[in-house]
């Protein structure tokens, strides 16, 4: 996705600072600090329990904070009731009024707001036609399909055109094709409207496709913020490495302190041991850390003769392979035991068996340093 | 859920909102009205004053623990011919289409639509000393025996309670997946095993539940054991006569009695705890099973069992209209003699009781309504530290029988600071403490049906808590409301045991007046009172299903 938007220089950011909230005695959110860019749409990532939903709860105003400020622009909010906030919200389940009709839900929050009834009938047929769903105002909710529900529930969130939209997992009860679809709905809405956005998911694909940035969260606290790319190509942590995309991660000892994007030679291995060059993300104290590599930035080739005609190569054994179509997967084993996941694009990329003797080339540019 | 930290937080309650306070209005309301009698009832055991205590009193006199046997007694043998009536026929009517099953259906409406005073009254009418059939039956020199005492009892308890546990199991076995059934005979059992070995233990809960409801009604019934039991001491009669004795009342005593038949319903709900605890299984809403055809020899058996089952528990009804319109000197009535006379008796002369019938039970039902929808929504959607209790108390009714509710408000608003006796409110006050605990379950389960979110889209879009509750949560709670409403009625103006503790001179209701006509032995002009009582009833029942299209039952359970 590109930069935010620039037709809504005047939304107002969201910016959080030493947030803690409780539940039952326990803190959820430790001391939280975050800006979120204005016009922005920022992911909070992350599995269930980390507190995402918790944080995304506290910036509506459901939950209360302990201790911290949350600010929209530069109105401080953490005192404001959920309904003075101005906000926006999508809920997983919808959250559709049964009772009332399309029509009737989108206008709700304008007519709370007290919008005369004319422009209540214009700004509703707009903001359906806007989702694609002008010709099924009179219809009652249980009559619409998921991906319509949601759709409804987008318009009637963003009709009120509010400070900041919210969205709670909202593409997490449709199934495969539609999130697909419903998913570039909320793309366009936003970058359309410029709505500063936080988007709540545990799924990857959905926070890598839609957003400006991403927050990983975990246990309460946020482990690293950044852009899709650099998230992935760049996590901070051996959890975010995990968490986001698939990666190898394998524990060994960094000999000497590195400084941040230095490249550093390290050794895997106690019996037979293999030299790798990998690039540390932060600087890093001599001690424990994490290798990490991603399967697709792997190079594997037959073992004999030396196809990879590299000085760096490493000798390994395919364990396990799996024929994915477009890829084949393979579980190969280091001389000295350690396992790592390496995916095989392009033509012949099944050729290995089981059983056979490989060579594996680690790419400098991608192979890093994790603190452990 | 809170919105904001505030004061009190600490304890879930956010003193900002409405809701905190509410809860605690609610639970004063409970503490004065309930709780508070309760205690009364308790301690006045104990003779506060009275030269002896209530316990010293009922343990040197044999009648009294002849009384606590007989009660006991009479609550297993009820319970347990309700059960044999009530699981076959809920059984078959769930598994097996037979002739005749559509009729099985009005079954839950006849609870609701036959007061238990009527049902007494009309199987006397029948079958009383100068009952119809008694009567018919003496002229070709059949003798009935007496259908006072037990028999009597215990025919007509189980025929006016079997229905409950013919609903419970019914919604039991209709909710059990008969995949699980399926799946054990594909492990190899027969189906006759599998049934019992895998779907028994599952509908065994609810079956527990209906026995223990049923066992509680029988002990703390009032108008049966009051109009048949004659020499069989039963407890809740003998509580009454402490209560009311025309030689002074024994508040002492009467506590004393109360508090016994407390104990006994508390003991039982103890005893289905631990049975119910021990068997405590996840149901999942599964596959119901087809019903099997039987036609033939067995379907016509089958059908012509469920007909004359029907026909007994309808048998108050056809017996009261012809009772109020058959002449009658005095006691005697002259069967096959047709007039209109008690109608137009009770419409020119004594209207008093339908009219404070209509009135009571109207205040009372709106009162109760509207508690039971605040009481369940702070209980189910706005918990804090408080909402528990709440929880608890408006459940303890239940354990309560009619007769202890009305010495309890009796004892506590005679004088002091809320003089209520001789007034209008305490039979209000009566109805609305009985029947909340069934409001309250009512509104509870439509509650739970209703996402959270829903109210919290309302709020993010710019309306506040409170309005949010009656734009978004009200109109959808409004069936069950209706539903609800139409039950507390139908159950309130049907209302005998503590409305007649408390009521006084001029206020009598139709229950209590049809109580004392059947007491005089006037069966005609009880029966012109009982077939308003029962048009009272049925005419909400038939607007709410017929006309607004409510599912009276869709909440209850």
């Amino acid at each position: 996705m590109s930069s935010p938007s620039p037709a809504t220089a005047q939304r107002p950011g969201i910016h959080i600072e030493g947030l803690t909230v409780d539940y039952g005695g326990a803190a959820v959110i430790d001391g939280l600090a975050l800006d979120i860019e204005r016009g922005s749409f920022f992911t909070l990532l992350g599995p269930s329990g980390c507190g995402k939903t918790t944080l995304l709860r506290t910036i509506a105003g459901f939950v209360a904070a302990r201790a911290g400020r949350i600010r929209f622009g530069e109105r401080d909010v953490t005192r404001v009731p959920p309904h003075l906030r101005d906000i926006g919200m999508v809920f997983q389940d919808y959250a559709l009024f049964p009772d009332k009709t399309v029509s009737d839900n989108v206008a709700y929050g304008l007519r709370a707001r007290r919008v005369a009834a004319a422009d209540v009938q214009r700004r509703v047929g707009e903001a359906l036609e806007r989702v694609g769903l002008s010709a099924l105002g009179d219809r009652l909710p249980a009559a619409l399909s998921g991906g319509q529900r949601q759709r409804v529930a987008l318009a009637r969130a963003l009709v009120i055109q509010p400070q900041v939209l919210l969205m709670d997992e909202p593409l997490s009860n449709l199934d495969a094709k539609l999130r697909l679809q419903v998913r570039q709905t909320i793309a366009e809405l936003q970058a359309e409207a410029g709505i500063t956005t936080v988007f709540v998911t545990h799924d990857q694909d959905e926070a890598l496709a839609l957003s400006h940035r991403i927050g990983v969260m975990n246990r309460g606290r946020l482990e690293q913020v950044g852009t899709p790319a650099e998230i992935y190509r760049r996590p901070a942590t051996g959890y975010v490495a995990d968490f986001v995309g698939a990666a190898n991660l394998l524990p060994m000892t960094l000999p000497a302190a590195v400084a941040a994007g230095e490249r550093t030679a390290v050794t895997l291995g106690g019996a037979q041991p293999v030299s790798v060059v990998a690039q540390a993300v932060s600087a890093l104290p001599a001690g424990a850390a994490l290798l990490m590599a991603r399967p697709e930035t792997l190079v594997l080739g037959p073992g004999a003769p030396d196809a990879l005609d590299a000085p760096d190569a490493v000798p390994v054994r395919v364990l396990r392979r799996q024929y994915l179509g477009e890829k084949t997967s393979y579980r190969v084993q280091l001389p000295g035991g350690e396992q790592l996941q390496v995916d095989r694009h392009g033509p012949g990329h099944d050729a290995l068996q089981v059983g056979d003797a490989g060579r594996l080339r680690f790419d400098p540019a991608s192979t890093l340093v994790l603190a452990p | 859920m809170s919105t904001v930290a505030a004061p009190g937080s600490r304890l879930g309650l956010d003193l900002r909102s409405p809701w905190p306070w509410l809860t605690l209005a609610a639970l004063a309301l409970l503490v004065v009205f309930l709780l508070m009698p309760l205690g009364n009832v308790l301690l006045g055991s104990f003779g506060r004053g009275a030269a002896r205590s209530g316990w010293a009193m009922v343990a040197s006199d044999p009648k009294y623990l002849q009384a606590v046997f007989n009660t006991i007694l009479l609550g297993a043998v009820v319970t347990l011919f309700a059960l044999l009536i009530g699981v076959p026929l809920a059984w078959f009517t769930a598994r097996y289409d037979y002739p005749g099953k559509g009729i099985v259906a009005v079954l839950p409406l006849v609870t609701l639509v036959v007061p238990e005073v009527i049902a007494a009254q009309t199987w006397l009418m029948m079958v009383g000393n100068n009952g119809l059939v008694t009567r018919a039956l003496a002229e070709r020199d059949i003798a009935l025996p007496s259908f006072y005492g037990w028999t009597g009892l215990v025919t007509v308890m189980t025929f006016t309670y079997y229905t409950y546990v013919y609903i419970g199991t019914l919604a039991a076995i209709r909710g059990f997946d008969v995949q699980l059934e399926e799946a054990a005979q594909s492990l190899g059992t027969s189906p006759a095993v599998s049934r019992w070995k895998v779907m028994l233990p599952v509908v065994l809960p609810a079956i527990a539940a209906s026995a223990l409801l049923v066992f509680t009604l029988v002990v703390g019934n009032f108008a049966v054991a009051m109009v048949l039991s004659n020499k069989v001491p039963l407890l809740s009669v003998l509580t009454y006569q402490a209560s009311v004795s025309e030689v002074g009342s024994n508040p002492t005593l009467q506590s004393t009695l109360a508090t016994l038949s407390v104990a006994i319903v508390m003991l039982a709900l103890w005893a289905q705890r631990r049975v119910v605890a021990r068997g405590r299984r996840e149901v999942v809403q599964g596959r119901g099973a087809r019903p099997q055809r039987l036609a033939g020899g067995r379907g016509a058996l089958l059908g012509a069992a469920a007909a004359f089952v029907v026909a007994v528990s309808l048998l108050p009804v056809a017996s009261i209209v012809v009772g109020a319109f058959t002449a009658a000197r005095g006691p005697v009535m002259r069967w096959g003699e047709w007039t209109t006379a008690h109608l137009e008796r009770v419409f020119t002369r004594a209207i008093d009781p339908l009219l404070n019938t209509l009135a009571y039970a109207a205040i009372a039902t709106t009162i109760g309504i509207t508690l039971a929808v605040l009481i369940s929504y702070l209980v189910v959607k706005k918990r804090n530290a408080l909402t528990p209790w709440l929880d608890y108390l408006t459940a303890l009714p239940l354990a309560l029988s009619g007769t202890v509710i009305g010495i309890g408000l009796l004892m506590s608003f005679n004088t002091g600071w809320l003089p209520l006796t001789g007034t209008g409110a305490i039979i209000v006050l009566a109805y609305v403490v009985r029947r909340l605990p069934f409001g309250t379950r009512n509104a509870s389960s439509t509650l739970y049906n209703i996402p959270d979110s829903i109210e919290e889209a309302s709020i993010s879009l710019g309306v506040p808590p409170v309005r949010t509750f009656f734009r978004v949560v009200l109109p959808l709670m409004a069936p069950a409301i209706v539903a609800a409403a139409v039950l507390t009625w139908t159950t309130t103006v049907a209302e005998l045991s503590a409305s007649i503790i408390v009521y006084s001179g001029d206020r009598e209701t139709m229950p209590i007046r049809i109580f004392r006509l059947i007491d005089s032995g006037l069966m005609a002009q009880a029966s012109a009172y009982g077939l308003l009582l029962i048009a009272v009833i049925v005419v909400p029942i038939a607007v709410a299903t017929k006309v607004f299209k409510i599912d009276l039952f869709a909440s209850r359970s």
